[in-house]
């Protein structure tokens, strides 16, 4: 069988599967954890763009999830705009935060652009503290509707699935373009060699403007989303942890792939809700899970380091060329 | 080699699919057969900062929910307590509150134990229709209005203008006023100053410090200097004692200088005293009569109620209850009497309107009384002033 056969399978069998398992499952919380899980990955699908193709580390994306999310709520609760519309504007705002963000990346490398985008991060969550007006500071942010398209709203755990793992959908399609095409081979240049890249005719600055500007609009989405299916943000959703998380999931999934982070989502955002979705299973097993979560994501991150360098994707890749 | 490969793919996809399918049925299948339970969910910090706090109100919890279990539960129904720990952390907060509505399918929610996670979770609330009554005492968990959401401790709105009340009638006019700037101080402060003005109180040094400060000195100089006759320290951190000593060391605690200092619920803890010593020897505070059960009279419902919840809780736990195990008490016991009013097959909805009609219920915390614009429940009746003396609390009067 051919690789490009095998991957067109894997990706009509995943692809009927997600579309389909609100078909089988009935229990509303498991379809609202299997939504967080399309959430995270949008944002991952973001991160992976921008670290995992281009090399551009980033420890402030939660930042961006906070900025769309605040931002369709405040339209859409506050200032009584249609839905469609705030999510929109959502896009719109985070992807200018992208471009903000993108400028230290021109000049900073590595450990210094690491700590710049943390800087954001922090920035973003004390914003979102004392802008009270805005976000109603410490005590969060309530009140948020359901997605609506005109008379059409979306309330029932299955629409909420559908729409956003639609969203997904449409960005790995588009993160699969990118990937596929000029721009995907300029990203892997840079993420090679920077000078490199420059050398052979790459326009270097476009390529990480753009990479930070679709991986913040991806994870702005994210936000808004959450917002409006949640009903309820609060600072504490969008710290520097959450970012840390978002980068552990796309490190763990491996770089130079989309599959591979997507993996990686689904089984770590599960790992949180373990007693949820293994009937089970002893409540004691599950909270040291949940105590340990960081712990294991810590670990995972540094056993992916050392032993399997490109992630799942690289294990992945390593087995079938071995068969 | 390569097919077969895919056939296991398949055949654990195919796997993965039918085991879900077999957990959704088994969720519907267990709600037919377990209708006869009342499931209450709590949502509780039993990990993180507010891990004590977790702690008693789920120990306050289940002593409570076994012992209407063996008294026949509501009308023979008998209540099942579902706990989530929210690691003090809002969005474990809203995976859990989210979990009870929706895969528990509780009438009501017990919570959470801190105000961030209280407020966290008003959203999977409010559009599942069920009440929640939070047991932390931020005063946005009411001011912030909710239909649906109720609230157990005393909360800044009345301890606030009691203890002005009492500095006012302790003869002074110019007050100094010292606020954190985290949660329980920063959610007091604009009250006080709007109190303070209703009470014709001056408040002539306005001073805050960040959670974590080591040195206060600095705001209690400008403090010393602006000739307030009082100093209201509000703060449920542990930099109180940092302060109470900074305050001795500029002679604001005793001798010709000396200052009285004022606060609120936010003293009402053990460490404070004692880390304090002689530095908060007269400090007076307002909290909850319930601090010292025989504040309400031996002959009193209030103190029946408060001392025989204590003296089950000493039973099983061989340690009193702190007010926080007494908060949750309180949620309980409005969640029962609703269900007594509303009947055992009450939605959410019905609860929660079984818990806006509470009138008159002596609880721990004192005699509850919700309207559809309180939702607080307690007055200034409930409260009581007490003054530290040798490192302990006393009723002040």
């Amino acid at each position: 069988m051919s690789s490009r056969r095998a991957r067109a399978i894997v990706i009509v069998i995943s692809t009927l599967t997600i579309a389909l398992l609100p078909l089988v499952v009935q229990d509303r919380f498991l379809l609202k954890i299997f939504t967080f899980v399309g959430l995270n990955a949008l944002v991952v699908v973001g991160i992976s763009l921008l670290f995992g193709y281009a090399g551009q580390v980033s420890l402030g994306h939660a930042g961006f999830v906070g900025l769309g999310a605040y931002t369709a709520a405040f339209l859409v609760a506050r200032l009584d705009l249609p839905w469609l519309l705030a999510m929109v504007a959502a896009g719109l705002v985070t992807a200018l935060g992208g471009m903000v963000l993108a400028v230290p990346s021109l000049r900073l490398k590595g450990h210094y652009l690491a700590m710049a985008t943390l800087g954001f991060g922090e920035l973003m969550t004390l914003g979102f503290k004392e802008a009270d007006f805005v976000t109603g500071g410490v005590n969060g942010f309530s009140g948020v509707p359901f997605p609506s398209v005109g008379a059409l709203v979306l309330d029932t755990p299955q629409q909420l699935y559908w729409l956003v793992w639609s969203v997904v959908g449409v960005a790995l399609l588009l993160a699969g373009n990118i990937v596929a095409s000029r721009p995907g081979r300029a990203m892997r240049a840079l993420h090679g060699s920077e000078l490199g890249a420059q050398a052979s005719g790459v326009d270097v600055v476009g390529v990480k403007v753009r990479a930070f500007v679709l991986s913040a609009t991806f994870a702005g989405l994210s936000g808004a989303l959450y917002a409006s299916i949640v009903g309820f943000i609060s600072p504490s959703l969008f710290t520097t942890a959450a970012s840390v998380t978002f980068l552990a999931m796309a490190v763990i999934g491996g770089s130079n792939s989309l599959a591979g982070p997507l993996l990686s989502v689904v089984l770590l955002t599960l790992l949180e809700y373990l007693d949820a979705l293994v009937p089970g299973i002893s409540r004691t097993t599950a909270e040291v899970i949940q105590a340990y979560q960081a712990d294991i994501y810590g670990l995972a991150i540094i056993a992916v380091i050392l032993f399997a360098p490109s992630g799942l994707a690289g294990m992945w890749r390593r087995t079938r060329s071995t068969v | 080699m390569r097919n077969a490969r895919w056939v296991v793919a398949l055949a654990l996809v195919v796997s993965m699919t039918v085991g879900m399918s077999g957990c959704g049925a088994q969720g519907t299948q267990g709600d037919s057969k377990t209708a006869e339970p009342i499931k209450l969910g709590a949502v509780l910090s039993l990990t993180g900062t507010y891990a004590a706090l977790g702690t008693a109100e789920k120990q306050a919890l289940e002593l409570e929910s076994a012992r209407i279990n063996k008294s026949g539960g509501i009308d023979g129904h008998p209540i099942e307590l579902v706990i989530e720990d929210d690691a003090t952390d809002e969005a474990k907060a809203v995976a859990a509150a989210s979990k009870l509505i929706e895969q528990d399918e509780v009438v009501a929610i017990l919570g959470a134990t801190g105000t961030g996670q209280s407020m966290a979770i008003r959203g999977d609330v409010d559009r599942a229709q069920v009440p929640q009554i939070s047991m932390a005492g931020g005063t946005a968990i009411t001011q912030q209005f909710d239909a649906n959401v109720f609230q157990t401790p005393w909360s800044n709105t009345i301890v606030v203008p009691f203890v002005l009340d009492a500095i006012k009638k302790s003869g002074v006019s110019q007050i100094a006023l010292i606020t954190d700037t985290g949660g329980y101080g920063k959610d007091g402060k604009p009250i006080i100053e709007a109190s303070a003005a209703e009470l014709g109180l001056k408040i002539v040094a306005n001073e805050t410090f960040n959670p974590g400060d080591t040195d206060m000195t600095a705001q209690l100089t400008k403090i010393r200097a602006s000739g307030a006759k009082a100093v209201l320290l509000w703060t449920a951190g542990k930099e109180a004692t940092t302060i109470m000593k900074n305050a001795q060391g500029l002679g604001m605690r005793d001798g010709a200088t000396a200052v009285p200092f004022f606060g609120g619920s936010g003293q009402a803890r053990l460490e404070f005293g004692e880390g304090s010593g002689d530095a908060a020897e007269g400090f007076t505070f307002g909290t909850g009569k319930s601090l010292v059960s025989t504040n309400w009279g031996p002959d009193s419902e209030e103190f029946k109620v408060v001392s025989d919840f204590a003296k089950r809780y000493e039973a099983a736990y061989g340690q009193a209850p702190d007010i926080f195990a007494g908060h949750a008490f309180d949620a309980f016991l409005i969640v029962v009497n609703a269900l007594k009013a509303a009947g055992p097959d009450a939605d959410g909805a019905a609860i929660r309107d079984a818990i806006e009609a509470t009138n008159g219920l002596v609880g721990f915390a004192g005699t509850f009384t919700y309207s559809a614009t309180d939702h607080n429940g307690l007055t200034t009746e409930d409260l009581s002033l007490y003054r530290f003396a040798g490192g302990m609390w006393e009723p002040a009067e």
